[in-house]
C-alpha cells in the first residue's frame, strides 16, 4: 500500500464525512487510517475539520426567553379567538 | 432507534389529543418542543427577538393545521419542516444575506492532489476554552455566510446534533445529498476558523482575565 493508496484529495473532499459518522465500510476506513498515520497534513487537517465540529457546538443558544411557553400559548389563543 | 420510536409514539398521542380539541394536549406540546423550535429559528435567524416570533408561528401553524399531518409519518419531521418554513419566511423579509462562493473556501491542495501543512493554530485554541468560545462567536457569523440550503445542514447536524438521517428527512433530502452539504458547508466554517484563529493572541495572553 502506497501513501497515494488513499489519495489526500480524496480523503478531504469525499471520504471524511463517513469516516467520521462511522459509515464508512471496514476495509475503506482502514486505508483511511494507514494513509492518516503516513501523512502529517492530512492527520492537521482531521484535527481542524474536528475543532470545526467542537466549535460549532459550542454555538447552541443556550438561553431560550423565559415565558417562552406561555408567550407562545398566549399567541396562538389570541389568534385563533380573532378569527372564531 | 427505539428512544426515537417511542418519542415518536408518544408525539402521536399528543397529536390525537389536540386534534380532539385538548387544549391541555397543545400546552404539552409546547412545552415539548418550545425550546427546540427557538433553537432551530434561532439557526436561521441569528437573532432572539425573530426566533421568538418565528416559534409563535410554528406553533400556531401547528394548531391551525394539525388536521393536514399524516399521522403514518413522524410527526417531528413534519413539526420542524413547519418550523423552518417559519423561520424561512420571517427571514425573505429582511435583506438578502451576502452570498460566498463555498468553491473558493475547499482546503489547500498541491498540484498533485496532496494536503498542504496548515499552521495549527486554530486546533490549539479549539482546545482552550476561552478561544474556543470567542472562536465560536466568530463560527456564528460565518455561518450567516453560507447559503441557506448549507446553513440549515451545517446548524441542525452539528450545533443542534440531529442525527444526519433525521435532517435529512426533515429537509425533503436524500442521506447523500445532506452529508455533501454538510461537508462543504464544513470546509467553509472551518477554512473561515482558520483565518480568524491565525488572527488571535497566543493562548498565554488569553488565559489572563481582562
Amino acid at each position: 500500500m502506497t501513501h497515494d493508496h488513499v489519495s489526500c484529495k480524496k480523503l478531504i473532499l469525499e471520504y471524511l464525512v463517513e469516516y467520521e459518522d462511522g459509515s464508512m465500510p471496514e476495509t475503506e476506513r482502514k486505508e483511511l487510517e494507514w494513509h492518516l498515520e503516513h501523512c502529517p497534513p492530512c492527520l492537521v487537517f482531521l484535527k481542524s475539520y474536528r475543532a470545526t465540529g467542537r466549535t460549532l457546538r459550542m454555538l447552541k443558544p443556550r438561553e431560550i426567553p423565559r415565558n417562552l411557553a406561555d408567550a407562545v400559548i398566549g399567541f396562538v389563543r389570541a389568534r385563533c379567538a380573532k378569527k372564531e | 432507534m427505539a428512544a426515537n420510536e417511542d418519542q415518536n409514539a408518544s408525539d402521536l398521542e399528543l397529536v390525537r389529543r389536540i386534534k380532539r380539541g385538548d387544549e391541555q394536549g397543545f400546552r404539552e406540546m409546547v412545552d415539548r418542543y418550545h425550546a427546540r423550535v427557538y433553537s432551530l429559528s434561532y439557526g436561521v435567524l441569528r437573532n432572539a427577538e425573530d426566533a421568538e416570533e418565528a416559534t409563535q408561528d410554528a406553533f400556531l401553524t401547528l394548531y391551525r393545521k394539525i388536521d393536514t399531518f399524516d399521522e403514518s409519518k413522524k410527526f417531528f419531521s413534519w413539526f420542524y419542516r413547519v418550523a423552518l418554513n417559519a423561520a424561512y419566511s420571517r427571514a425573505r423579509r429582511r435583506k438578502p444575506a451576502t452570498m460566498v462562493s463555498l468553491d473558493d473556501y475547499v482546503p489547500r491542495l498541491r498540484d498533485d492532489g496532496a494536503a498542504a501543512s496548515e499552521f495549527t493554530a486554530f486546533v490549539d485554541g479549539a482546545e482552550d476554552d476561552v478561544i474556543a468560545r470567542d472562536l465560536a462567536e466568530h463560527a456564528a457569523g460565518f455561518i450567516e455566510e453560507l447559503p441557506q440550503a448549507y446553513r440549515d445542514a451545517i446548524w441542525m447536524v452539528d450545533v443542534e446534533e440531529m442525527k444526519p438521517a433525521d435532517v435529512a428527512e426533515v429537509l425533503e433530502i436524500s442521506l447523500a445529498a445532506l452529508k455533501s452539504r454538510l461537508h462543504r458547508a464544513r470546509l467553509f466554517v472551518r477554512q473561515r476558523l482558520l483565518e480568524a484563529a491565525a488572527i488571535q493572541p497566543p493562548a498565554g495572553e488569553r488565559r489572563v482575565a481582562p
